[in-house]
């Protein structure tokens, strides 16, 4: 135990870390934006985001610190800077994309092992594109009043964003993610870490792969399986009755979403302190050997 | 022959070095930046999120009509406002055309409509707050509402970063453009070519990760020895740090003014 105790991250390498990741895939974000889009019929050909960057970071230094980095080099660099951020609703993205990298590089064990690799950037990749197609559906579902009146809408948006997906995840993912991330984090490994004064990740020092992985993962999907229900659930029913006020009985729906936002926020806070923790533990225990 | 020297054109990193530089570092003096970020933030969290939950046709119009003026005001630049509308109407139209093939008809048109002036009007909303702060503003308001010190330095790191981080990356892709070769065919329009320099694009981030890793343990060790890690959340710091940051009447005036403008067309519908 004392052993890796001395491989601790230091707080001032956590930041290295972070900062590292955020000023490269902030960069690389900029450079994203710029690049045009190709459109093959529905097939939008585009370069999404060069998921590589944190893929390889977060599978090489601390994940945690890698994927929030990350995700604040993109809301810096790509919003901020060029003038289009979105406010509240870039923390959806930020939650998103942190929780993706994050269980990526969870994943991989050993960066060395190729399959592990591959495995770890898929996965990454996946759970972001599905986190983001979910929130993309339920925005249209609960901020289209009528859902129900207008014939095809709910599935036709079901079929876009499932469209989407699948483009992103084909494309982007193979071409800016699985194959840049293992040509990147063999030669990175062993060589990016003295850089920043840590020894590489160890190999035969493993993460409890099975109680890591599953905890967030399992939360999210329960999550959102839960909010999508609750939506729906709430929609049904009206709240406005209780609400005697000639506002509320006019604006009666509205009264309900305010409500529906609480478990959101819940949710997210939920979500994201579980991530943290899981990362502090992480470092406390024996599993980040640098 | 034409879509690659465009495109080549737009990838020459020259000019797109100028531009970033434009978006990133140009402000206008506007009323709007004179406010405190509080003042903004407490605005935006009104106005960025209610809409979301209202159903009146005529309430959302008259939001939208205001934000209009504001994002007038706020001298936005017609780029951004360009990338809105474009993603506004694609996404609309996009599923209305599918809602078409479901079987749906144009009285889809109808909602999706109203959707989208929704979505129109929290767009302006963050458009308005976000483009009148300057860095400095937003970064100073962050650490103010209790953002971590962290993130308010991590923006001005960015800030101060990013021209030495595009010209070493522009070095780093011309020397690979110098000792690599264009592949000879073409390809299918240009495809080769595009692969080509896409590859490269990537490539090049390989020596970056190592210079810029580098780089961040010299600002990280810098930290250190000024003791900002340290400082970063300490309550005196912080105050110290923001003393500048006060509300005025102005602030009062606007934040007042716009609200009741809200709940009187509230009201009125």
């Amino acid at each position: 135990m004392n052993t890796h105790q001395r491989f601790t991250l230091t707080q001032s390498q956590k930041m290295m870390v972070f900062i590292l990741s955020m000023s490269l895939y902030g960069l690389s974000n900029m450079i994203t934006e710029l690049i045009p889009k190709f459109y093959l019929g529905p097939i939008e050909l585009s370069v999404e985001y060069f998921a590589f960057i944190p893929l390889s970071l977060a599978m090489i230094f601390h994940p945690l610190y890698a994927a929030i980095g990350a995700s604040l080099g993109e809301v810096i660099f790509g919003e901020i800077m060029l003038g289009q951020f979105g406010g509240i609703g870039e923390l959806e993205k930020f939650i998103a994309f942190s929780l993706a990298i994050f269980i990526a590089g969870v994943s991989v064990r050993n960066p060395e092992n190729k399959k592990q690799v591959a495995l770890g950037a898929m996965v990454g990749v996946i759970l972001h594109q599905f986190i983001s197609m979910s929130v993309d559906i339920l925005k249209v579902w609960v901020g289209v009043e009528e859902l129900e009146a207008v014939e095809g809408l709910a599935e036709s948006v079901v079929v876009i964003e499932g469209l989407a997906f699948l483009n992103d995840v084909l494309f982007s993912g193979i071409l800016f993610a699985l194959l840049p991330t293992l040509y990147l984090v063999p030669r990175l490994y062993g060589k990016i870490e003295p850089l920043l004064g840590m020894k590489p990740r160890k190999n035969d020092l493993q993460l409890g792969l099975s109680d890591i992985v599953t905890v967030p993962f399992v939360l999210a999907t329960v999550v959102l399986g839960s909010l999508s229900f609750l939506f729906e659930y709430l929609s049904e029913t009206t709240f406005g009755w209780e609400w005697e006020a000639p506002l509320v009985d006019r604006f009666g729906e509205w009264i309900v979403f305010p409500m529906m936002a609480i478990p959101v926020i819940v949710a997210l806070v939920v979500v994201s302190y579980l991530v943290k923790r899981k990362g502090r533990k992480d470092t406390d225990g024996y599993s980040e050997v640098v | 022959m034409d879509v690659v020297k465009t495109l080549t054109d737009k990838l020459s990193i020259e000019q797109v070095k100028i531009e970033l530089l434009n978006t990133a570092y140009g402000y206008h003096h506007t009323f709007l930046q004179r406010l405190d970020p509080r003042t903004l933030f407490l605005w935006y969290l009104v106005f960025g999120v209610v809409p979301f939950f209202i159903h009146s046709t005529p309430v959302l119009i008259g939001l939208a009509a205001f934000l209009v003026v504001l994002t007038i005001m706020a001298k936005v630049s017609p780029l951004i406002i360009f990338i809105l509308t474009l993603g506004l109407l694609t996404q609309g139209g996009s599923y209305l055309i599918v809602g078409l093939f479901f079987g749906g008809n144009v009285t889809a048109m109808l909602p999706l409509l109203k959707l989208t002036l929704k979505l129109s009007v929290i767009s302006m909303a963050s458009i308005v707050v976000f483009c009148s702060m300057s860095p400095e503003k937003l970064s100073d308001g962050l650490l103010k509402i209790g953002v971590p010190g962290q993130v308010s330095f991590s923006i001005g790191y960015a800030y101060r970063m990013l021209p030495t981080l595009v010209e070493e990356y522009h070095h780093i892709f011309l020397s690979y453009r110098l000792r690599g070769k264009k592949p000879a065919k073409k390809g299918l329009f240009y495809s080769r070519h595009l692969f080509y320099y896409i590859k490269l694009l990537i490539k090049s981030f390989y020596p970056l990760m190592l210079s810029v890793a580098k780089r961040s343990r010299t600002m990280v060790e810098a930290l250190e020895s000024k003791g900002s890690l340290y400082g970063f959340n300490h309550p005196k710091v912080k105050q110290l740090k923001l003393q500048h940051l006060t509300i005025k009447r102005r602030d009062v005036l606007f934040f007042s003014l716009s609200i009741s403008y809200f709940i009187a067309l509230i009201w009125l519908s």
